[in-house]
C-alpha cells in the first residue's frame, strides 16, 4: 500500500484511482439502495407501535392461543424481516460494489485518456 | 451457595484470562491493541460483535422486562435486534472504507477539526459509562444470586461487582483487542448455549408458547415493588396508598406480614404485589400480550426509535468495524450479527414469559428460592433467569446460565473499555499529549486507561444500590442500557448520518449537533431519575420533560435539525472536502486490495 496517491481531484491505490466524477457515481447508487430500504424499514418498524396505539385488532385480538397480531410480529416475524431485509440488501449492495468497480475503472480511465 | 454454579464461573474465568495471555503474544503494535491487526473475518466478527453486543440487559435484563412487563418488554429484544439494521444500512461499510482507529478519528478525518474529535472523545466516555452501569449492576445482582454472601468485608453485591470490574479490567489490558475479540467470540457462543438450552429445558418441561401467553394474559400484569411504612401508608392524588393496591392482589397471610411489617415501625422496606394500570389504553385492564405496561403512547414511538438508532451510536459496536478487512465484510458482518442475535432474541422472551408459570408453580409446590419474592413473583424480575435454570435443570443448569450471565458482563464491558482506552489512548494521548510516543509507549497508556475506566466502572456500579436507583425503577439493567442507547442516538447518529451522506456538513455544524444531542439526552435522562426518586414533581415543563422515559423523540430530530441549520448558516466545508468524500465513498482501495488479494482475512495471530 505504499503506492497511495491523495490529490484533491483523485485517490490512487496502485493501478486504481478514484475520481470526484466516479466517486460521485458510487454515491448516488449506494445512497438509493440505502434509502430505499432504510425507508422500508422504518416504515415497518414504526408501523407497529402506531398500530399498537390505534389498532385494536392489531393488539387486542388473540389469533393464535395467546398470540395477538401485535405480540407474534414483535417476538417472532419481526426478525424474519429484519433478516431478509438484511441478506438481500448484502447481496444487492455486493453487485453494486462489484458493478461500479468496473464503471469506476471505465471512468478513470476515459478521464486519463482525455487528459492525455 | 451454589457449588457447580461457582466452579462453571470459576471456570470460564480461568478460561477468559488463558485466552488473553494466549494473546498478548500477538499483541504488539496499536493497530493490535485496539483493532486486532484489522484481520478478523466476518464470521468471527459477528460472534465478536455479537458478544460485545449482548450484554446483561439483554442475557438478564430482557427476559427479566418480559417477565415484569409482558409485551412492552420483548420490544426491547426487537429495538435491540432491529438497531443493526441502520448500522448495515447507512454506517458499517462507509466506516470501514474511511479506514481509522475511533469514532473520533473519524469525526477529525471528514471535519478536520482538533474541536470536534475532542468533543466526540467526551461523548465516547459518557455513552460508555452510561452503558457500563448496568453492566456492574448485573454483575452485584448475579452474584447476590449466585453466591448470596460477600467476602473481605464486603456485600454480596459489592463482591460481585468488585470481582467483575478487576478480572475484566486484568483481561482487556493484557490481551488488547486480539484478547478480548477472542473471548468475545466465545463468550457469545457460551451465552448462546445458555440462553438455548433454558429454552430446550422450559419446552421439555410441557411449556407452550401459545398457551403459556394465554395464560400470562389470563388477568392484569401483578408488579412487586418494595416500600418503607411511611411509603406503604401514604395516599396519590386519588387517596389510594400502596397498601390499599396490595391489599386486592396479595393473600391474607402475605398480608398479615405486611400488617405486621407496618405495626412494627420497622426501618427498611417490604416488598408489595399490586395490578399494573395501563399507560397506554387507560380503561383498559394490563394484560400480559397487550402494549402499556411500560411505556404511554409517546414513549411507545420514543422506545423503538431509541433502541433502533442507538445501537449505531454505541462506541464500542462501531469500533468493531474498523476490525473488517473491507466495507463488504463489514455488511457480511452484519448480517450474520442479525442472525445470531435474531436467534438470542426470539429466545429471550419465551424465557421471560416460561419464568411466571415455572416460578409460582415451584413456590404454590412448596419449594424455596434464594431470591425473594412475593406473591408467587420475584421482587426483582432481573433474576428471572437463574431463577427459571434452577428450577428447570438444577445446580447445574443455573450454573450454565449464571456463567451465560458473566460472560455477557465480561464481553460487553471488555468492549466497553477498549473503545474508553482507545479514546483516552489513541485520541487524546497519541494526538495531544505525545505524538512521538513509541509503539511500546502507547499501548502502555492504553492499558493505564483500561484500568483506570475500569475503576470508575466500579465506582459506578456501587453508587447505583447507594441511591436507590435499583429500586426506582422495574427491571433496571434493561433501563439503562437504554439511557445507553438514546445518549449514543442523539450525540453520535446525527453527525455520522450527515458525515457520511451530506457533503455540506460543515464542522461547526456537526459540533453544535453532537453537543445539543448529548447534553440534551443527559439532562433529560437525568429530570427522569430524580422523578422517579421523588426529588422532582411531574408540574409545569420540567415535570413533563422529566415524565419522558426515552429522550430520543426529541434529541434527535434536535441534533440533526441543529446539524443542518448550523451548517447551512456556516457554510464552512473543509478545504479538502472532495478528498475526504473520496476517501467515504470510493473504492480504489478496495479494488487494488482486490486485485491483489490483499481483501483476504489473515490470522489474528500470525506473527509479524
Amino acid at each position: 500500500m505504499g503506492d497511495t496517491t491523495e490529490r484533491a481531484t483523485h485517490v490512487q491505490h496502485g493501478d486504481h484511482i478514484d475520481t470526484i466524477e466516479s466517486v460521485d457515481l458510487v454515491f448516488r447508487a449506494q445512497r438509493k439502495l440505502s434509502f430505499t430500504y432504510g425507508a422500508v424499514f422504518f416504515a415497518v418498524t414504526l408501523a407497529i407501535p402506531a398500530m399498537s396505539v390505534w389498532w385494536k385488532s392489531w393488539y387486542a385480538v388473540p389469533i393464535w392461543g395467546g398470540f395477538t397480531a401485535n405480540y407474534l410480529f414483535v417476538s417472532l416475524l419481526y426478525y424474519v424481516f429484519l433478516w431478509t431485509m438484511a441478506w438481500m440488501y448484502s447481496k444487492q449492495a455486493d453487485k453494486l460494489d462489484d458493478r461500479l468497480s468496473t464503471m469506476a475503472d471505465e471512468i478513470t480511465a476515459r478521464t486519463a485518456g482525455e487528459e492525455a | 451457595m451454589n457449588t457447580i454454579a461457582i466452579v462453571l464461573v470459576i471456570g470460564l474465568i480461568l478460561f477468559t484470562i488463558g485466552l488473553s495471555i494466549f494473546s498478548r503474544r500477538f499483541t504488539r503494535t496499536t493497530a493490535d491493541f485496539y483493532l486486532a491487526g484489522r484481520k478478523v473475518g466476518s464470521f468471527s466478527n459477528a460472534s465478536a460483535i455479537s458478544g460485545d453486543y449482548l450484554s446483561a440487559a439483554s442475557f438478564l435484563g430482557v427476559a427479566g422486562a418480559v417477565y415484569a412487563s409482558g409485551l412492552d418488554g420483548v420490544w426491547y429484544a426487537a429495538g435491540f435486534a432491529g438497531g443493526f439494521m441502520v448500522v448495515v444500512l447507512f454506517i458499517a461499510s462507509a466506516l470501514r472504507r474511511f479506514g481509522e482507529y475511533t469514532v473520533a478519528d473519524f469525526a477529525f478525518g471528514r471535519f478536520g477539526s482538533n474541536r470536534i474529535r475532542l468533543v466526540t472523545v467526551v461523548a465516547v466516555l459518557i455513552t460508555s459509562l452510561f452503558y457500563m452501569a448496568p453492566q456492574m449492576f448485573g454483575a452485584g445482582t448475579t452474584w447476590q444470586v449466585l453466591v448470596g454472601q460477600g467476602f473481605f468485608g464486603m456485600d454480596a453485591y459489592t463482591t460481585g461487582v468488585v470481582v467483575v470490574a478487576a478480572i475484566i479490567a486484568f483481561y482487556v489490558a493484557v490481551g488488547g483487542m486480539k484478547g478480548t475479540t477472542l473471548n468475545q467470540i466465545f463468550q457469545f457462543w457460551w451465552l448462546a448455549f445458555a440462553m438455548t438450552l433454558v429454552v430446550v429445558f422450559s419446552f421439555g418441561s410441557g411449556f407452550s408458547y401459545p398457551q403459556a401467553l394465554a395464560d400470562a394474559s389470563d388477568g392484569p400484569i401483578v408488579n412487586t415493588k418494595a416500600y418503607t411504612v411511611t411509603e406503604l401508608t401514604t395516599p396519590d392524588a386519588n387517596g389510594v396508598t400502596p397498601y390499599d393496591k396490595a391489599a386486592k392482589v396479595m393473600t391474607a397471610e402475605e398480608l398479615a406480614t405486611v400488617d405486621e411489617f407496618i405495626t412494627s415501625g420497622a426501618d427498611g422496606k417490604i416488598p408489595i404485589a399490586f395490578s399494573a394500570g395501563n399507560k397506554l389504553h387507560e380503561l383498559r385492564d394490563m394484560l400480559f400480550r397487550e402494549p402499556g405496561h411500560r411505556y404511554n403512547t409517546f414513549d411507545q414511538f420514543s422506545m423503538v426509535l431509541a433502541l433502533v438508532l442507538g445501537t449505531a451510536g454505541l462506541p464500542h459496536i462501531l469500533n468493531r468495524y474498523y476490525t473488517n478487512p473491507s466495507g463488504a465484510a463489514a455488511r457480511r458482518s452484519t448480517f450474520w450479527v442479525l442472525v445470531f442475535i435474531g436467534m438470542f432474541y426470539i429466545f429471550a422472551p419465551i424465557a421471560g414469559l416460561a419464568g411466571i408459570g415455572f416460578i409460582k408453580d415451584y413456590l404454590a409446590n412448596g419449594g424455596t428460592l434464594a431470591a425473594p419474592t412475593v406473591n408467587g413473583l420475584l421482587v426483582k424480575p432481573d433474576q428471572v433467569m437463574p431463577t427459571l435454570a434452577e428450577i428447570l435443570g438444577g445446580q447445574w443448569l443455573m450454573g450454565v446460565v449464571a456463567a451465560g450471565a458473566f460472560a455477557a458482563m465480561f464481553s460487553t464491558v471488555g468492549g466497553l473499555l477498549i473503545a474508553a482506552a482507545s479514546a483516552i489512548g489513541h485520541d487524546v494521548y497519541e494526538k495531544y499529549v505525545n505524538p512521538n510516543a513509541t509503539e511500546a509507549k502507547r499501548v502502555a497508556v492504553g492499558k493505564i486507561a483500561v484500568l483506570s475506566f475500569a475503576a470508575l466502572a466500579l465506582f459506578i456500579g456501587l453508587a447505583i444500590p447507594t441511591y436507590g436507583l435499583d429500586q426506582a425503577y422495574p427491571a433496571l439493567i434493561a433501563m439503562m442500557v437504554t439511557w445507553a442507547f438514546s445518549v449514543g442516538a442523539s450525540a453520535f447518529v446525527p453527525m455520522l448520518l450527515t458525515g457520511i451522506w451530506w457533503k455540506g456538513t460543515t464542522e461547526r455544524g456537526a459540533t453544535a449537533g453532537m453537543v445539543v444531542g448529548l447534553t440534551s439526552a443527559i439532562v433529560i435522562i437525568f429530570l427522569n431519575i430524580f422523578q422517579q426518586l421523588g426529588t422532582l414533581g411531574k408540574e409545569g415543563i420540567l415535570g413533563f420533560i422529566g415524565s419522558l422515559t426515552y429522550p430520543v423523540l426529541f434529541t434527535f430530530p434536535l441534533g440533526l435539525l441543529t446539524i443542518i441549520i448550523v451548517s447551512k448558516i456556516d457554510g464552512q466545508l473543509p478545504k479538502n472536502v472532495d478528498a475526504i468524500w473520496m476517501r467515504i465513498h470510493g473504492t480504489a482501495s478496495e479494488r487494488h486490495e482486490k486485485q491483489h488479494g490483499l481483501d483476504k482475512v489473515g490470522s489474528m495471530f500470525a506473527k509479524k
